[in-house]
């Protein structure tokens, strides 16, 4: 429950917008968390079903009441099909967002899609090569088609495994052969999911908690991994570069444009519209000294990553950056964007827009954004927040900015190492670099806000353990100063050699959320260049302050890919001690790797360094004792 | 004589009893109808947050002395000879609250009641369900709490429950009766989230 007393952030900008939030009669995340409490106790150990209307059912945890639904399904099953549930509602977010890349890059091809391009051509055709398509001499636009078309059968039944399945290591695509968790397609898994949780269908648990799994690998190296691959072919490949993060990056005397949400395809139309003459031209005539276009959340991340746009925040500063009064303008497409934001910017003058024909709000004028009318949208509704200027009110912004790194994609980072992974694999080998982790996912107002993210990077980083980072954790770590080559100060003795060495900082922004799948592709080029499998390398996972169904789905094809996971957050799993005992022991004798929740991020990083360490005793490399 | 008992380790905090409660004491008496009609009907049973947001269901003890019957000065709130039960009179009731202040735990309400008198507010609070009970029904409370957190029993059988509950954990060896472990697992987290909040 929150407690005035009691400061809801470590960062001093949430803190403070919140009091003038508070002041401006906003109604927030925290109020509407604690006005929930108690939450319920059925629900979040996961004994509650709605599947069917012979309920809504639920189970006695203390094993006197109903131990049964009116189906007859048990603790085990009720908890299994409503976890399965979470994972293919996550597999089709993350999906579905990769489908909208695929109709893009399929409207680039016969040239419906105006004002998009191939900004790529390399990527393009490395991904063509990897889907067996011809190359040589090709036009490219006809081989925009020839992928587009091929990734939309990925999407299909005529596969027996996704195509860039083929990027995991050798051992792994064995082990998924064996045990069955190989997808097959993408929408298809996530249908297969649908069905198995259907009343009177697949009533193992252990069988549904195995297609699960396949579900979320159909999201992890199919929907995800689509949607990050082809974002790099339509948008460009990241490369690192200096931008600047937290509420600070709005500007009193320039138009401020939000962009919430996930998708690249409205956020890099907007930012070609910001730099349009005649709007630069027009925000001067209304007394504006620019256009300055800001992201949060993760369509922040995408433009960040290529464009080094400015971060405003993460997912628990949403409502909170509308307090500073000076966003003229806030433009979302989907996921994550609370129903509430529109309400709050009632209070303000700020302009909201939603874009998709899939995403509505409250409170929010819609201009729906298509690949073909997409530029001349873009171009419109920029128009409407510089007009919107002149109507600003008093403005609060409550801190100066600070500049972070982003733009890490795999080929980035392989270029930092000259072109191959050996330099790190050295480095690890050596000692230097005990292992890595990869820390993603949200916000969750159970959670001090950033306190999971910024203790365990930084428990990790002084222990010599590299972090990567994606999602919320990335603006997290970003404004907590880890993101610069100076952090390298933070860092353990043997980490911070390296990153003086290479020039980069001790935490590696890899994007969204959709590019944990970047992860995926660096270990597999770990793991070949050491001859093992992903589930043998020092790394780990981790969310701790995750919140959404989205993030139970990457947290899943991390475990499935071999990447043992910590979850800050309990999942609502606890109504079956036989779950928990899979997921968090059970799944090492599967998958090699399994999860362990622990919401304190001090013991966390205790339990990340101890098994990094146990992993590299197993490589035969030496081992510290933690 | 059975009346409703309380077992706050027991509440999973799910909130059911509230709308079985409202639903109970509305004119339709069904969940569906019940939220369309005016005056709405409203819970006399509180599901509360404890310190580790636990719930902890809130209801008239109906306790003996009743302060808040010492406190009506226009004789409203009576006790129902039968059932023990301290009742409140709508029709007697001036809305003065005086019950409110004197009651310690604060389950008294003020407000228009389906089966108050139209137009004004009264005071409302628990009244152990007396229409259901004499058509032989238990308290709707009772009936919608799965975890056994409320019980509709005799005070003794409860007590002598409780007796044996804690003679088997005073046995050598036994220790501690223990929770379910799926139900220690949730709390111990929760109740580390809710440190690390106020740390």
């Amino acid at each position: 429950m929150f407690d005035p007393e009691h400061s809801l952030s470590v960062t001093q900008d949430a803190d403070r917008l919140y009091a003038k939030a508070r002041e401006d009669g906003i109604e927030t995340v925290w109020e509407r968390h604690t006005a929930q409490q108690p939450q319920c106790g059925f629900c979040d150990m996961g004994l509650s079903c709605r599947i069917c209307v012979m309920g809504p059912c639920r189970v006695d945890p203390f094993g006197e009441g109903p131990q049964r639904g009116v189906c007859g399904a048990d603790a085990d099953i009720i908890v299994a099909r409503n976890l399965c549930r979470m994972i293919a509602a996550g597999a089709a977010s993350h999906s579905d967002h990769g489908r909208d890349l695929v109709e893009v890059l399929a409207g680039v091809a016969d040239g419906t899609a105006k004002g998009y391009k191939i900004r790529d051509e390399a990527k393009l055709k490395k991904l063509a090569a990897e889907y067996g398509i011809t190359t040589d001499g090709e036009d490219v636009l006809v081989l925009a088609g020839e992928l587009a078309e091929a990734m939309m059968e990925d999407y299909g039944m005529r596969r027996r495994a996704i195509n860039l399945v083929a990027r995991a290591p050798q051992k792994r695509r064995e082990l998924w052969d064996r045990v069955g968790l190989t997808p097959r397609g993408i929408d298809r898994e996530t249908s297969e999911m649908m069905h198995r949780t259907h009343m009177g269908v697949d009533n193992d648990w252990q069988s549904l908690l195995l297609q699960g799994m396949r579900n979320a690998l159909s999201d992890g190296w199919g929907g995800s991994m689509i949607a990050t691959e082809v974002s790099d072919i339509l948008f460009g490949v990241p490369t690192p570069r200096v931008t600047s993060v937290n509420a600070g990056v709005l500007k009193k005397d320039q138009v401020n444009i939000v962009v919430h949400g996930h998708n690249p395809v409205v956020s890099e139309m907007v930012s070609q519209a910001c730099t349009a003459p005649e709007l630069l031209a027009l925000a001067k005539e209304k007394g504006a000294q620019g256009i300055n276009l800001v992201g949060l959340c993760c369509t922040g991340n995408e433009l960040l990553m290529r464009r080094g746009i400015a971060m405003a925040g993460n997912h628990l500063m949403t409502e909170l950056i509308l307090s500073t009064g000076a966003v003229d303008m806030m433009i979302v497409d989907y996921q994550c964007i609370m129903p509430s934001v529109g309400q709050a910017a009632t209070c303000y003058h700020t302009k909201m827009i939603s874009t998709s024909d899939k995403a509505r709000f409250p409170h929010m004028e819609h201009h729906e954004f298509h690949p073909d009318n997409a530029e001349a949208k873009a171009m419109q509704v920029v128009r409407t927040a510089v007009e919107n200027f002149v109507n600003r009110g008093r403005v609060f912004i409550p801190v100066e900015p600070r500049e972070a790194m982003g733009g890490f994609s795999v080929e980035a980072i392989l270029g930092a190492l000259g072109g191959t992974p050996a330099p790190l694999v050295e480095a690890v080998k050596a000692g230097k670099i005990r292992g890595a982790v990869g820390i993603v996912g949200c916000n969750n107002p159970k959670i001090k806000h950033d306190y999971g993210h910024v203790t365990l990077t930084r428990r990790l980083v002084e222990n010599d353990i590299l972090v990567v980072d994606t999602g919320c954790v990335s603006v997290a770590n970003a404004k907590a100063g880890y993101k610069m080559p100076e952090a390298a100060e933070m860092a353990g003795p043997g980490l911070k050699e390296i990153c003086r060495a290479l020039g980069i900082p001790p935490v590696l922004h890899l994007g969204s959320c959709v590019d944990n799948v970047r992860i995926l592709v660096l270990l597999s080029a770990l793991a070949d260049a050491l001859g093992v499998d992903i589930s043998d390398l020092p790394v780990a996972g981790s969310a701790p302050e995750w919140y959404s169904e989205k993030a139970v789905t990457i947290a899943v094809y991390f475990v499935a890919s071999g990447v043992t996971t910590h979850l800050g957050p309990m999942p609502p799993i606890t109504g079956s001690m036989n779950v928990v005992n899979l997921l968090t022991s059970g799944l090492n004798d599967v998958v090699g790797a399994t999860f362990a929740v622990e919401p304190d991020p001090e013991k966390a990083a205790v339990f990340l360094r101890q098994h990094i360490e146990d992993k590299r005793r197993a490589l035969g490399l030496d081992a510290r004792r933690v | 004589m059975k009346e409703v008992i309380v077992h706050p380790k027991r509440c999973v905090g799910c909130m059911q009893c509230m709308p079985a409660c409202a639903t109970a004491h509305s004119r339709t008496r069904h969940l569906v109808s019940a939220v369309l009609e005016t005056p709405q009907p409203k819970p006399r049973v509180h599901v509360g947050a404890g310190r580790f947001n636990e719930g902890f269901p809130n209801r008239c003890r109906h306790c003996d002395p009743a302060p808040c019957q010492l406190t009506c000065l226009t004789g409203a709130i009576y006790r129902h000879a039968g059932t023990q039960t301290v009742m409140i009179d709508p029709d007697r009731c001036i809305n003065c609250a005086s019950c409110a202040m004197a009651c310690p735990y604060g389950v008294i309400r003020f407000h228009e009641d389906p089966l108050g008198p139209p137009g004004r507010a009264v005071a409302v609070k628990c009244d152990n369900c007396v229409a259901r009970v004499a058509e032989g029904q238990i308290p709707a409370c009772v009936e919608a709490c799965k975890v056994g957190a409320l019980t509709y029993e005799e005070r003794d059988t409860a007590m002598k429950r409780q007796t044996l509950a804690v003679a088997r954990s005073m046995s050598s060896g036994a220790g501690e009766p223990v929770l379910p472990p799926g139900v220690g697992l949730l709390r111990t987290m929760k109740e580390s989230q809710v440190q690390l909040l106020k740390g």
